[in-house]
């Protein structure tokens, strides 16, 4: 990954120094060995702030929405969740791809900053839950790729294993899991933040005067949030796993994302989110053939 | 010192619980907090817990008064909170100094807020000191001692697998006086406190503001921004709250919760003006509040070094970074 860090390291200052990209989008390391933070480039002299190595986590996609009205292209270094992230916002009309210039880094798997903090410096960090996930650890769509690509074997289909494990639970047990679960939510909104599926230019959430969602904390208002998000990136979930990362009580959001994956597979055929941009949405369209038990 | 064994500490909180309610920090659903002690909780006495106590004294959702419409006229009501003293046994210095900035904002300056006066005159505080800082700890740097608190009516002491305790306050002495059979007088000394991971010089940091606010640095500072509210609702010093109210009927009750200034709409003025309409203007006034114009107003930092919003951030936004960046600005 060194050798990888330097290359990312020229690729940026020479799209930087040719005038190719205005700003360059990447990691840098943060404050502890565990940690990186995402770095915005604009001088081909700060290129030796990029780094690349088993911390850089963030998916730098959701960022391009900053981006939007430059006058000029953005360089962004892309693993397979950030790729997919692209993808996921051109597909969703906020992104002109013209205007993005995608560097293709393989992905080996990320390791968990919060075990890495836990744990001390010298343990054995594992792997990150949203990487062990991962199916596409190598970009999807890029325009440059540096080192090389792992073709690594990934599983076929998601691994819905946790959600058919819940669907056992009795009516009952199921209510307990999720009330305590977002009993304890600060509504703090991270999750809704770190996504590129929730692109939406004003979010429901935040419009306070039309009374959708009270901001009184409770389990009834924070499952409202929670449960209308989960459906509204229905179909359109990249599996980045972000959300589930950056909560700050470690709800597992992700469970929610992946019945509704699990039920639009069985409903519509297979779809994996992100992967191109053309075919339409399985819940963005109506076909004579969709299931309509309910009418 | 008065000290008692770690393993036997359970036996002083069920006599302490028998006079007050206490609340212990605990781990609870894969996170931790102060929760009402009971024999079958985690205690956590090893690190500080994740979310801090400031929800005790204000709390995220309270409810303030009720009003009922009849016929022509309207009816109000209090709402009083439950009766009895509370005992908040095993809190560190950061969030007893957190404890200090509150007071000066609900207390001071000729304005006194009830709801948070009541709640802070009904809970009696054990403070812990901390043997060794977690890595995302700074407080030393923000001037607290983590071996004592400010405030606090006891004073606990980690000794490795026993804990000293130490009156401070008259309130503080009823308390040992409670739990005196169970202690036993040695000679203990204040335990030095461990090397800090986080090194930060704060000095100065407050004066050097005074002409920043049109820095660059805050370009700089906020890109990587979300504008969630992780860092504020997690830090036990931001104070901000929101009044609304929820309507059913005839009914209303009206209610405060925690607000984040990371939010758009927490400047959104009703004619659609937003003063801090970007992620620039919210990231420097969340550093501008902690670090200059709160020491402007009350002469201490709203900064207690407990590093949970660097626990949090979804990001990486240091604090200690940013500190350091105004620190080196031109």
């Amino acid at each position: 990954m060194v050798d990888l860090t330097l290359e990312i390291r020229k690729t940026a200052k020479e799209l930087l120094e040719k005038g190719e990209a205005k700003v360059v989008l990447g990691w840098e390391k943060g404050n502890f060995p565990y940690s990186t933070t995402p770095v915005f480039i604009d001088k081909p002299e700060d290129t030796e702030r990029l780094i690349w190595d088993e911390y850089c986590i963030n998916n730098l996609a959701l960022y391009m929405l900053d981006y939007k009205h430059l006058d000029g292209k953005v360089g962004i270094f892309v693993k397979g969740c950030d790729s997919r992230g692209i993808n996921r916002l051109v597909q969703d009309k906020q992104l002109d791809r013209e205007k993005v210039i995608l560097i293709g880094l393989s992905c080996p798997g990320m390791k968990d900053e919060k075990k890495a903090k836990e744990l001390g410096p010298n343990a054995d960090i594992p792997m990150a839950q949203k990487c062990q996930d991962c199916r596409y650890p190598d970009p999807v769509v890029y325009d440059v790729f540096l080192g090389e690509k792992q073709n690594k074997k990934v599983p076929e289909k998601i691994d819905t294993s946790d959600v058919e494990e819940m669907e056992t639970k009795s009516p009952d047990e199921k209510y307990r899991f999720f009330t305590t679960n977002y009993e304890k939510c600060l509504r703090c909104y991270a999750c809704r933040n770190v996504c590129p599926a929730c692109n939406c230019k004003e979010c429901i959430f935040d419009q306070t005067a039309t009374g959708w969602l009270a901001k009184a904390n409770n389990v009834s208002n924070n499952m409202f949030f929670a449960l209308t998000r989960a459906m509204h990136v229905g179909g359109r979930c990249i599996e980045c796993g972000e959300c589930e990362r950056v909560c700050s009580v470690n709800i597992p959001i992700m469970l929610l994302n992946k019945k509704i994956i699990k039920d639009i597979n069985f409903l519509f055929g297979d779809y994996d989110a992100g992967l191109e941009t053309e075919e339409r949405l399985p819940l963005g369209g109506y076909d004579y053939t969709d299931p309509e038990e309910f009418m | 010192m008065l000290v008692v064994l770690k393993a036997k500490l359970k036996d002083i909180l069920n006599t302490l619980a028998e006079e007050y309610k206490v609340l212990v920090p605990a781990k609870i659903e894969d996170t931790s907090k102060f929760i009402s002690y009971k024999d079958n909780v985690d205690i956590i006495l090893d690190e500080n817990v994740k979310l801090s106590p400031k929800d005790v004294f204000f709390p995220q959702t309270e409810k303030m008064y009720k009003m009922k419409t009849v016929k022509t006229s309207m009816e109000l009501e209090n709402i009083t909170d439950e009766a009895g003293k509370k005992l908040l046994f095993g809190v560190r210095s950061c969030d007893m100094k957190s404890l200090d900035c509150f007071d000066q904002v609900f207390l001071t300056k000729g304005y006194i807020d009830e709801f948070y006066k009541n709640k802070r005159d009904s809970v009696v505080t054990i403070a812990l000191s901390c043997s060794q800082p977690m890595q995302t700890c700074f407080c030393s740097a923000m001037g607290v001692d983590s071996q004592k608190a400010v405030g606090a009516d006891v004073q606990a002491y980690d000794l490795g697998d026993k804990i000293g305790l130490e009156a401070i306050s008259d309130e503080g002495s009823k308390v040992i006086e409670l739990i005196k059979g169970q202690l036993t007088e040695e000679g203990a000394e204040v335990p030095q406190p461990g090397e800090f991971y986080l090194k930060v010089d704060a000095d100065g940091v407050s004066e050097k503001l005074n002409g920043m606010f049109e820095s660059p640095i805050w370009d700089d500072v906020s890109k990587k921004c979300l504008n969630c509210g992780a860092c504020t609702y997690v830090c036990p010093t931001c104070h901000c709250f929101d009044i609304s109210q929820e309507v059913r009927g005839e009914n209303v009750t009206k209610y405060r919760c925690w607000d984040s200034c990371m939010f758009g709409e927490y400047t959104q003025m009703a004619g659609g003006h937003n003063p801090r309409p970007t992620k620039k203007e919210r990231v420097r006034n969340r550093f501008m509040h902690k670090l200059n114009y709160f020491p402007d107003r009350y002469n201490m930092l709203l900064c207690t070094g407990c590093g949970r919003c660097i626990n949090v951030c979804p990001v990486n936004l240091d604090i200690t970074s940013v500190i350091k960046q105004i620190k080196e600005a031109e």
